[in-house]
């Protein structure tokens, strides 16, 4: 490692310096020292289609998305949308049927650490304790000891766990484990952060947190974050571009730039007002599902026995 | 005292304290037994375990790791060893003396058949169990190749793994006990030896004592070894 001695990691402890964990590019497991003022993380996807056996309406048609490098954009949609699957598409665990992806130029054609994915269940391993955890891909990319745990001390601290380095996950409350998650997802210093619904599974309180802490770490951090979630509120919130899906087939609707600056805060007016707007176009494209679905809606037969009017409930007794 | 007033026949069932006296005598030394204590048997007994059980672990790890990975090979592999275990362990005897003769292999035979096929379908089992998203997981933080295997999936199915090492382990000592009875005619007497010797000579003691040591060492190894690793293992995991 002596050919990077510019390890700014060790050389600004401060949590300010985090973008200092990107010293090194892990892309392709290559220790060269990463230009760190080429901006990272410009995802580009065209004309990708997805469809899984014995669906007739593909999950994806024709999605067209383009991603700037330090931009945090959200994916909502009705379930079933194909929102995961996008995702999966741009982790490269999926592969589209049609349609090219790829980050910063390169085509995508497997999952790597360049594109950190932090998955709904935190999918910590539960055999390592935090800072294990933290470490596990650092590991894999075969760093040495020494520097993953000045790596890991880093990222512990930027989410908040220099006490629990030592806990293993069941002993760790679910926003605990996202953090962990999280740290584990930016310690591999990606370009670009997938996040599938990271917080859905939390309470309210604790989702609160954890967005103020995600804004916090992007405004540091400034990774590109490919966020998705079914909650309106977490999306007006958070991104800077909201891309509303439709489902069956899964074409994007609306894209709507959130100007507001950051840090926002959930109960400002005009964070409402721009909730209030997404929900509408979300209930629109739900309600246009649910109408396909309950065009031949059954609906159950009223008991004979009960058919009387309510007063006369109870007379027989 | 309660053996002595049911009255039964010392020759048939017999008393503790006559037990206690064949456990003593297998601790001293005994010229029937080429001048050394008989408690050299047990030590043989372990020796074979420890050597068969290992081969029996490298070969069903390899066909259920194989299993696991190949679902053809599952799908005709995985009822025929079922079917396999449905067969007493004593029933590859015959087929181990044909093939290996009356000898240390044959014995080893015995025992890797009685016990492989256990450890083959418990492991797939156990892997076949692990959640993918902690293969997702592993392929995003970089983990390919043999580095998926050895830090991702055998980790994981260490809980299901902990279980079926403790499985296979009393199918393999029961497989050799069996083995040890019939293979008596061969260079180093195992336990499996002394219980066939003590009925040879109608020595009832030596019969029951024999029994109560290989239940005891079954029973400690279960209990001071694999049943530990489990807890300890589930205890990480966060499973109790």
């Amino acid at each position: 490692m002596s050919s990077t001695p510019s390890v700014s990691v060790t050389a600004t402890p401060s949590p300010a310096g985090l973008t200092g964990v990107g010293v090194y590019d892990v892309i392709n497991g290559s220790r060269a020292k990463a230009a760190d003022n080429v901006p990272r993380g410009r995802l580009t996807m065209s004309g990708v289609c997805k469809s899984f056996r014995g669906s007739p309406t593909a999950v994806l048609d024709n999605v067209a998305l383009e991603m700037h490098p330090g931009e945090f954009v959200v994916v909502v949609g009705p379930s079933g949308c194909g929102k995961t699957t996008l995702l999966n598409i741009a982790a490269g665990m999926a592969r589209p049927d049609r349609g090219h992806v790829a980050l910063d130029g390169r085509p995508i054609e497997g999952p790597g650490p360049d594109r950190a994915m932090v998955f709904q269940d935190h999918a910590l391993f539960p055999w390592l304790n935090v800072s294990q955890n933290i470490s596990f891909g650092l590991r894999m990319a075969g760093f040495s000891r020494a520097e993953r745990d000045e790596h890991v001390e880093v990222a512990l601290r930027m989410v908040h766990l220099q006490g629990s380095a030592r806990k293993l996950p069941h002993e760790l409350s679910g926003g605990m484990k996202q953090r962990v998650a999280i740290a584990r997802a930016l310690v591999m210093n990606p370009s670009l952060l997938l996040m599938d619904e990271p917080f859905a599974a939390l309470d309210a309180q604790t989702r609160t947190l954890m967005h103020e802490q995600l804004q916090e770490l992007w405004l540091q951090t400034r990774k590109s974050i490919l966020f998705v979630t079914h909650s309106v509120g977490e999306a007006v919130r958070l991104a800077d571009r909201i891309i509303v899906l439709s489902a069956h087939p899964g074409r994007i609707r609306r894209e709507i730039r959130v100007d507001l600056a950051h840090p926002r805060r959930f109960d400002s007016p005009d964070i409402s007002e721009l909730a209030r707007q997404v929900r509408k176009e979300i209930e629109d494209e739900v309600n246009r599902v649910n109408a396909q679905a309950t065009v031949d809606f059954w609906k159950p037969e009223p008991p004979a026995d009960m058919g009387g009017p309510a007063g006369l409930l109870g007379d027989g007794i | 005292m309660a053996f002595r007033l049911i009255g039964w026949r010392e020759y048939l069932f017999p008393a503790p304290s006559t037990i206690g006296r064949s456990f003593v005598d297998m601790l001293s030394l005994s010229p029937a037994f080429g001048g050394r204590p008989m408690l050299w048997a047990p030590l043989v007994s372990l020796v074979r375990l420890i050597v068969g059980f290992a081969i029996s672990m490298a070969v069903g790890g390899l066909l259920g790791l194989a299993m696991w990975r190949f679902a053809a090979l599952d799908r005709f592999l995985g009822p025929l060893f079922l079917g396999f275990q449905t067969l007493p362990s004593v029933c590859w005897v015959p087929l181990g003396i044909l093939l290996f003769g009356i000898n240390e292999r044959g014995i080893l035979f015995v025992l890797v058949m009685g016990s492989a096929f256990a450890v083959a379908i418990a492991l797939r089992d156990g892997l076949s169990v692990i959640p993918p998203l902690y293969q997702r997981a592993g392929l995003m933080l970089g983990a390919r190749g043999w580095r998926m295997y050895r830090y991702v999936l055998l980790p994981a199915s260490m809980p299901a793994l902990a279980g079926s090492l403790r499985q296979g382990f009393s199918f393999a000592w029961r497989s050799l006990m069996g083995a040890e009875l019939l293979f008596h005619a061969v260079r180093w007497h195992g336990l499996g030896f002394l219980l066939q010797a003590g009925r040879d000579y109608s020595d009832v003691a030596q019969v029951v004592a024999v029994m109560i040591v290989m239940i005891g060492i079954g029973m400690a190894a279960d209990r001071f070894g694999f049943a530990r690793l489990q807890e300890r293992v589930q205890a990480r995991f966060g499973l109790v």
